[in-house]
């Protein structure tokens, strides 16, 4: 099987892990090494290695986590989430079934960020932060290269590209890059040079071509935006408290909603069969949330083929002649017993 | 300020021209000085650094007390991501019952699906793909000044068999390289392995004894290898023409930009500037042209073969069916015959024993009249 499809096929799921992970270290509100090792515990999230992966799709599994995971290490994402992210490294580095280790691969242009992740925690005293991106480097677990992935020309494959989870995002800092407090003075000071020039030339300084408070009101403006974007957030938790409340409501409506989801799930229960010139795409079900170890059955195929060539010949030169010949290997089979006669078709083939 | 960031310090920094698909270009040489700015030695060297003396540095940094110290190892040690009891015994290629991941709901499917198999087959080549990889991992040499330094760079190269036909596209048969920064261009032409070297040319059915003589790997030894628009030649032999002067002048009589020539022997890979994941040429033979892609350009680590006498390694190689005679399809063809009355088909392959029993009596002589040329099977390399 080429490589690329093993890729293809393990990417969502463990997308779905991760963000359900970091979703869950992002509600604790902390960026403690301990919180994280308890959902992580709580999840059971080592046993991701577990399963006989075939030989070699082991270590390409074991390279795939790791680049996912690389991902939330770097902006846009907040700080916690980043952090969430260097921790989600180490773990799956250190339980990672691959031998020897794959290692984390830190791209040239990365770098950079990383620093500034590392001075920042270093000024907030996020003692275990600093402790593992420092082991982390100590037990040669980074690979440093040009690039994050190794690439291949693979032109006419539609690049995956990492979608960033929206509810992970850092609050945008536009704002506050644009019109930083350097820029300010700088308008400031050149503002101060302007009236000087035209008190120096005119004798009546009423003409005014610029706003005179420019760097004020500059100022106000991005203080204002700030305390919104603070307004707009404590607003969503405002929203919880109400939400509690409204949970009351909300438990009466969800029986009703089941109840109609039972009503559904049975009516859907008989699969629409496709038609013969759509026999490889036979509908089956998935009941794969209901419960594990359930073996899928693709409905069975009722309608009647038309006899084959060799059984029309037969039927039109031979007549009923062949039915004296002793089929040896039916000796054993029961008479009754037709399914001796065909081989055994292999029922449904594996979906991913 | 944002605006205004100084470009010329940053060329050095690989970037995507095309996002995930290749790079542009760069130095690598300075690719390389500008890793080993950024770190500390000791950050890339293959010794496991000792555990006191990092510690201790840590806590000078961080201005913190032993006992928090202490305290903080036992937090951050690999043991608390630890999922399950000690003693339990752990079963890694079962996966868990019940489980809740989404990784583990898929893997369980599959699992349950080969439990319903009667055969299960493992495909050999999928097994065994990965092995010429991990045959040379972690070796060291006997001789320390073999020992390939700590900084160098490893690139990884990809060369592509020749003569890519329309229906084997989905699959790109290629055999990888692993080369050191500091090898020059001529240790990779003399590691690509391709058939067409091997090629004998001419007809040989009236001497068939006289055969091996003549290998196309002696007598055309011409080859270039094309990176960003530098063609660098192969002048180590005498007889070595410049290939690439034809292409260049017909060039200039185009709107292209100009390009340039330059030595394959005097260039190592420091040199270079080239793009990670974008397709290059090497041609040899004349004609024989072979795709080039370098897919990665890394520091060297602890793990990586740290012998120089083993470089360049080759890590990945496709095979190819190996044709046999079509007489006694035991032994490997050896001789291909064309406009041949003993033949069933033409043209029509024979393996040595088979070739002489046919085409020729016991005094060896010819008989009847045939064309027979040498024939080299392409799983030569295998």
């Amino acid at each position: 099987m080429p490589n690329g499809k093993a890729k293809d096929r393990f990417l969502k799921p463990l997308v779905a892990d991760y963000e359900e992970l970091l979703g869950r270290f992002q509600q604790t509100e902390s960026v403690r090494f301990e919180e994280f090792t308890a959902i992580w515990r709580n999840m059971g999230f080592s046993s991701v290695f577990y399963g006989s992966l075939a030989g070699n799709e082991m270590r390409e599994f074991c390279h795939l986590t790791l680049t996912m995971a690389f991902n939330y290490f770097l902006p846009p994402y907040s700080f916690q989430i980043r952090v969430g992210g260097l921790y989600l490294l180490y773990g799956l580095y250190h339980t990672q079934l691959a031998s020897p280790k794959e290692k984390i691969r830190i791209a040239l242009k990365d770098w950079e960020q990383i620093q500034k992740f590392y001075q920042d925690s270093v000024n907030s005293q996020h003692y275990d932060a600093v402790y593992i991106i420092r082991k982390l480097i100590a037990e040669n677990a980074v690979l440093y290269t040009a690039m994050p992935q190794m690439l291949t020309f693979r032109v006419k494959k539609k690049p995956q590209h990492h979608k960033v989870c929206e509810e992970f995002r850092d609050r945008p800092e536009r704002v506050k890059d644009l019109i930083s407090t350097d820029m300010l003075q700088e308008v400031a000071n050149i503002q101060g040079h302007h009236e000087r020039l035209k008190a120096s030339v005119l004798e009546r300084s009423s003409i005014a071509v610029t706003q005179q408070d420019l760097p004020a009101r500059l100022h106000s403006c991005v203080l204002e935006f700030l305390h919104w974007q603070d307004r707009h957030e404590n607003h969503g938790d405002a929203d919880h408290l109400v939400y509690a409340e409204e949970k009351a409501q909300q438990v009466e409506s969800s029986n009703r909603a089941q109840l109609l989801a039972s009503i559904k799930t049975k009516s859907y229960g008989c699969l629409a069969e496709a038609s013969r010139s759509r026999r490889h795409r036979q509908v089956e079900m998935d009941t794969s949330i209901s419960g594990t170890g359930y073996i899928k059955q693709a409905p069975k195929y009722h309608k009647s083929r038309a006899p084959s060539l060799k059984a029309r010949t037969n039927k039109n030169l031979c007549g009923e002649g062949d039915e004296q010949k002793i089929q040896y290997w039916l000796l054993s089979a029961a008479e009754e017993d037709k399914t001796a006669l065909k081989r055994q078709k292999r029922k449904h083939s594996f979906r991913w | 300020m944002a605006a205004g960031s100084s470009s010329n310090v940053n060329e050095n920094i690989p970037v995507f021209e095309y996002k995930d698909i290749n790079t542009k270009p760069f130095h690598v040489g300075s690719f390389r000085t500008a890793w080993l700015e950024k770190l500390k030695p000791i950050d890339y060297s293959y010794e496991d650094k000792y555990e006191e003396n990092e510690d201790a540095d840590f806590a000078k940094e961080m201005g913190i007390a032993p006992e928090t110290l202490d305290e903080l190892k036992a937090i951050c040690s690999v043991d608390t991501l630890r999922c399950q009891a000690e003693d339990e015994p752990l079963d890694t290629n079962v996966v868990p019952p019940d489980p809740t991941l989404q990784t583990l709901i898929q893997r369980k499917k599959k699992q349950d699906y080969k439990g319903t198999l009667r055969i299960d087959k493992i495909s050999r080549v999928d097994h065994y793909q990965d092995e010429l990889e991990s045959l040379a991992v972690g070796k060291r040499p006997e001789d320390p000044v073999d020992l390939v330094p700590e900084g160098e760079i490893i690139l990884s190269i990809n060369v592509l068999y020749p003569a890519i036909f329309e229906r084997f596209r989905y699959v790109r048969p290629h055999m990888t390289l692993q080369m050191l920064g500091s090898h020059s261009l001529v240790d990779l032409r003399d590691a690509i392995c391709c058939i067409s070297d091997l090629q004998v040319f001419g007809e040989f059915s009236n001497t068939p004894d006289m055969a091996p003589d003549f290998i196309s790997k002696d007598h055309f030894k011409s080859a270039f290898f094309y990176f960003e628009g530098v063609f660098y030649n192969d002048m180590r032999h005498p007889e070595c023409q410049d290939m690439s002067e034809t292409t260049i002048d017909w060039a200039k009589t185009r709107d292209f930009p100009t390009f340039h020539k330059a030595k394959m022997e005097d260039t190592r890979f420091y040199d270079l500037k080239v793009k990670v994941g974008y397709p290059y040429l090497f041609c040899h033979q004349g004609d024989c042209e072979h795709v080039v892609i370098i897919t990665d350009i890394r520091l060297a680590h602890k793990d990586d073969c740290l012998d120089r006498k083993l470089y360049p390694l080759l890590t990945h190689k496709h095979r190819v069916m190996t044709r046999k005679c079509a007489v006694c399809h035991v032994y490997i063809g050896r001789w291909l015959t064309t406009n041949d009355p003993f033949a069933p088909n033409d043209p029509c392959l024979f393996c040595e024993r088979c070739f002489r029993m046919l085409h020729y009596d016991k005094k060896g002589n010819k008989l009847g009249q045939f064309l027979a040329y040498p024939y080299v099977d392409p799983g030569a390399f295998n």
